[in-house]
């Protein structure tokens, strides 16, 4: 009679990894790798430019005006209690009451926002914070307005730290974006997602090595970029 | 003095505890290890196996619920490896899942998958009356647009609708796979979601997929004027409700664990299956609360 379904199939891992990567559907479609890479890609970036956005100018208020460090460091710990999921979960039930598709990645998108906000807005408002007094204040002695101030001296030289602060929100989301695969939406999560409930294990690790290849390469490119951004002067060895 | 006292005070409260603790196993309490109750994740599962947890625990047996524990393919090898001892199965896919003859004879399916999960360790107990298929179903609006009342009627226009289910679907043969092989559907696309659970019921109401695989006892397909597609070509075989226990559970509590597990899938009919769902898909309630009243209605709590 018909083979037994779902019985782990007499693979090794390896086999069904060969066996995944040599699929049609793999590398072609609405399912491919290229769709799931491109969709988690774009998702995890809006989430940061959106977050990015929302807390940046109140965060480069805080650090000019020189106040509120004990918040900044009050949101990145309550920050990092946020459990992801939970807030994935309750935004897909309102969202979806709310007439949302279900297969949009709204829901996703506020919870991966959630994620990236506070560790851009402290590193943002620790790097402005942490410029010399003295250098600030010898640019209003200059002259300078607090305008000028901020845009020519404070914010170059918090550059490094703020630009930090987006790379560990960067790298975060993109690990975190896998989620979205458990409440209907695409991604390289889906590969997990679907990979474990089939026991298709070619599949499920495939999507996890893509999603760690995703990461890594994320923190390198940054890390290049957050290299040419920073001005020459503070360029140290690394 | 005093301390003569104090030992022979001690004494007394050792030699009460003693008493207490061996009569302890109080009144009905059966001894023995925890019996380990199983569920897929679904409210149905869930339902079930909380009325066997739940009616245990009345006649005194210790219960650890491991419920909502996911598809098939891992709630299989929990049952296999002792991780759990009973769970609510269904006949039919069951003995498609291990490689069995499956047909709508209920009785044929049932000695078929009971015979072949006994090699692996686990037993089949009498099978309930109360049957639930998988169903394939499509809203009032769809159906009369493509003029829909079986799934034969979706072969010429399969290629325009899309199918959602759960993940494993594509791998099913009463899902995706048993549709293209038996009916020769081919649909536009698959769209990976829950078992018959609120992410699939919304892609449904929202109008993200056109065909929902869903379960023939859920009562929201009609609360909804859904329409279930008639299986005209017989692919779902029989699919009444088991409780698949593993053997050396059955060895260590004999009789009174099987008689009181029987009762239960005497008493469960397709439509107490059908209502119960209703309210927990639809009134949202509580599938422990739904199963204690369900016992409490059948005379099984007092």
């Amino acid at each position: 009679m018909a083979q037994p379904v779902g019985a782990p199939r007499d693979m090794s891992v390896w086999e069904s990894i060969e066996s995944f990567l040599s699929e049609p559907e793999t590398w072609s479609g609405p399912g491919s790798i290229w769709v799931r890479l491109g969709e988690h890609l774009w998702v995890s970036i809006v989430a940061v430019v959106v977050a990015a956005l929302l807390v940046m100018p109140v965060a480069v208020w805080f650090g000019h005006t020189r106040r509120g460090s004990e918040v900044a460091t009050a949101v990145v710990n309550i920050g990092r209690a946020l459990p992801s999921f939970g807030i994935l979960a309750i935004s897909f039930l309102i969202l979806v009451r709310m007439g949302a598709g279900i297969r949009e990645p709204w829901a996703v998108l506020v919870a991966l926002i959630a994620l990236a906000a506070p560790p851009m807005f402290t590193n943002t408002v620790a790097g402005i914070q942490t410029v010399e007094p003295a250098t600030v204040e010898s640019a209003r002695g200059m002259g300078l307005t607090e305008r000028e101030v901020l845009t020519g001296v404070e914010l170059p030289l918090a550059v490094p730290v703020i630009m930090e602060g987006v790379r560990i929100a960067l790298v975060q989301v993109i690990a975190t974006a896998t989620l979205g695969a458990l409440v209907a939406w695409g991604g390289l999560g889906r590969f997990i997602v679907d990979g474990f409930a089939q026991q298709d294990q070619g599949q499920l690790v495939a999507g996890a090595v893509l999603v760690g290849l995703l990461a890594v390469v994320a923190e390198l490119g940054f890390s290049k970029l957050q290299r040419s951004a920073t001005p020459r002067g503070l360029r140290t060895a690394r | 003095m005093r301390r003569a006292f104090r030992s022979r005070a001690v004494g007394a409260i050792l030699a009460v505890a003693l008493v207490v603790t061996a009569c302890g196993s109080g009144d009905g309490a059966v001894d023995g290890e925890p019996i380990k109750v199983g569920s897929f994740a679904f409210n149905e599962s869930v339902i079930v196996a909380e009325i066997y947890a739940q009616g245990l625990e009345t006649n005194g047996y210790e219960v650890e619920r491991s419920l909502n524990l996911g598809n098939r393919e891992v709630v299989k090898p929990a049952l296999e490896s002792g991780e759990i001892d009973v769970v609510p199965e269904y006949i039919g896919t069951l003995a498609g899942f291990l490689g069995a003859e499956q047909s709508a004879d209920p009785a044929a399916t049932w000695e078929a998958a009971k015979t072949a999960f006994e090699e692996v360790g686990v037993t089949l107990l009498q099978y309930s009356p109360a049957q639930d298929k998988n169903a394939y179903v499509v809203t009032a609006e769809t159906a009369a647009e493509y003029g829909l009342s079986t799934v034969s009627d979706l072969q010429p226009v399969a290629g325009e609708l899309v199918f959602g289910g759960p993940p494993e679907c594509p791998e099913r043969d009463l899902c995706l796979l048993g549709l293209q092989e038996v009916y020769g559907l081919e649909f536009a696309e698959f769209v990976s979601l829950d078992a018959a659970g609120p992410i699939t019921i919304a892609a449904l109401e929202g109008g993200e997929i056109d065909v929902a695989l869903l379960f023939t006892t859920q009562g929201i397909i009609a609360a909804n004027g859904w329409v279930s597609l008639e299986d005209d070509l017989g692919l779902n075989p029989a699919e009444n409700l088991v409780p698949a226990i593993r053997s050396e559970v059955v060895d260590a509590y004999g009789d009174d664990l099987v008689t009181l597990l029987d009762s239960y899938s005497e008493a469960l009919t397709t439509e107490d299956l059908t209502e119960l769902n209703r309210r927990a898909d639809l009134d949202q309630e509580d599938p422990a609360l739904l199963a204690e009243e369900w016992l409490t209605d059948n005379g099984f709590i007092e």
